[in-house]
């Protein structure tokens, strides 16, 4: 009888669990840079992203291959000379809702976050604070943010000539719409 | 001046206009219209996730930066973050698919669950599905 009752609250943390895990694998991570000299754009429509709403743990996941470029040639210097996609295939980032009490998840609304975490680019990890919004819709859940980040600090390195094209800070902007993962 | 001056500077002048020329073409080197590009490999959707799921590395070395046509049943149309939008196609796994990202220029409107379609796409990769990138459609059977 004990054992059953175990087995029951087991199965509840279970199913509990996974009615609070949300993921989208069509995520959209962008980045821009404008300088007088030109202006650079990508994005990448494949990220895999996961929110837990109990935990406040989010982990995105993307293919450096999967950002794309309006000129060819810049697709292929990013990916050949800046990322050096082959040998760093992924960028991810693992992290967590610092301020999750002021969300609530059964309410529709936009909420102010700030996710604390790990961002690993060119297999460089940097701790990072990142302000965004939880957007509570009804059947889902929306994370937007923008953010800055410095090429330098990912041991990205750009030559003299080009540097100068390239704003120092370039600018992410990150947008998912997570739909919750149901259960088999 | 002597003639072999003039040759000299007829050379130099040759070379570099050739060379901003080269310049220029790479510049404005436009990415591979997938539409119409000779595919480098033809495979199902079922037949390149599983390639991808039971030997990563081998599939990377075979697969990516090359353009594949690939057929399949479409899981879903999905609008992605801008104005492109994502067509993921099933495979013989619940978890993984193959998710093909299209161009603005497309129209997602065309494109319905269970249609059986060919596209033609540059693989980017494994995530947790494979992933293509600059898609194009091929043919569709309703």
């Amino acid at each position: 009888m004990k054992r059953l009752f175990f087995l029951l609250l087991f199965l509840n943390i279970i199913f509990a669990a996974n009615a609070q895990k949300f993921m989208t694998k069509n995520g959209y991570i962008g980045f821009y840079s404008k300088t007088s000299m030109e202006e650079i754009k990508a994005d990448n429509n494949q990220v895999v992203g996961a929110l837990d709403t109990s935990t406040g743990e989010m982990v995105f996941q993307a293919l450096i291959k999967s950002f794309h470029f309006d000129r060819a040639l810049m697709e292929e210097h990013f990916n050949e000379n800046y990322m050096e996609s082959d040998k760093f295939p992924k960028s991810v980032f693992k992290g967590k809702i610092t301020n999750l009490s002021s969300v609530d998840f059964a309410k529709s609304g936009t909420y102010d976050v700030t996710v604390e975490g790990d961002l690993t680019i060119h297999d460089i990890t940097n701790k990072v604070s990142i302000k965004g919004t939880i957007e509570v819709i009804s059947g889902g859940i929306n994370a937007n943010s923008k953010f800055n980040i410095i090429p330098e600090d990912y041991k990205i390195n750009i030559p003299g000539v080009v540097r100068e094209k390239i704003n120092k800070n370039l600018e992410v902007t990150v947008t998912m719409k997570y739909s919750p993962i149901t259960n088999k | 001046m002597k003639l072999y001056v003039k040759v000299a500077l007829f050379v130099v002048l040759v070379i570099a206009i050739g060379g901003i020329l080269a310049g220029l073409y790479l510049f404005n080197k436009k990415h591979t219209d997938t539409s119409t590009a000779k595919p480098d490999y033809l495979v199902t959707a079922t037949v390149l996730q599983k390639e991808f799921e039971d030997n990563e590395k081998n599939a990377s070395a075979k697969y990516i930066n090359k353009i594949l046509e690939v057929s399949g049943s479409i899981a879903s149309v999905t609008p992605a973050g801008n104005t492109n939008f994502n067509i993921t196609l099933k495979t013989g796994s619940d978890m993984s698919s193959v998710i093909c990202t299209f161009p603005s220029t497309g129209d997602p409107s065309k494109y319905k669950m269970g249609d059986e379609i060919t596209l033609r796409g540059e693989c980017s990769g494994y995530l947790m599905d494979v992933l293509l990138n600059n898609c194009a459609l091929v043919a569709s059977r309703k």
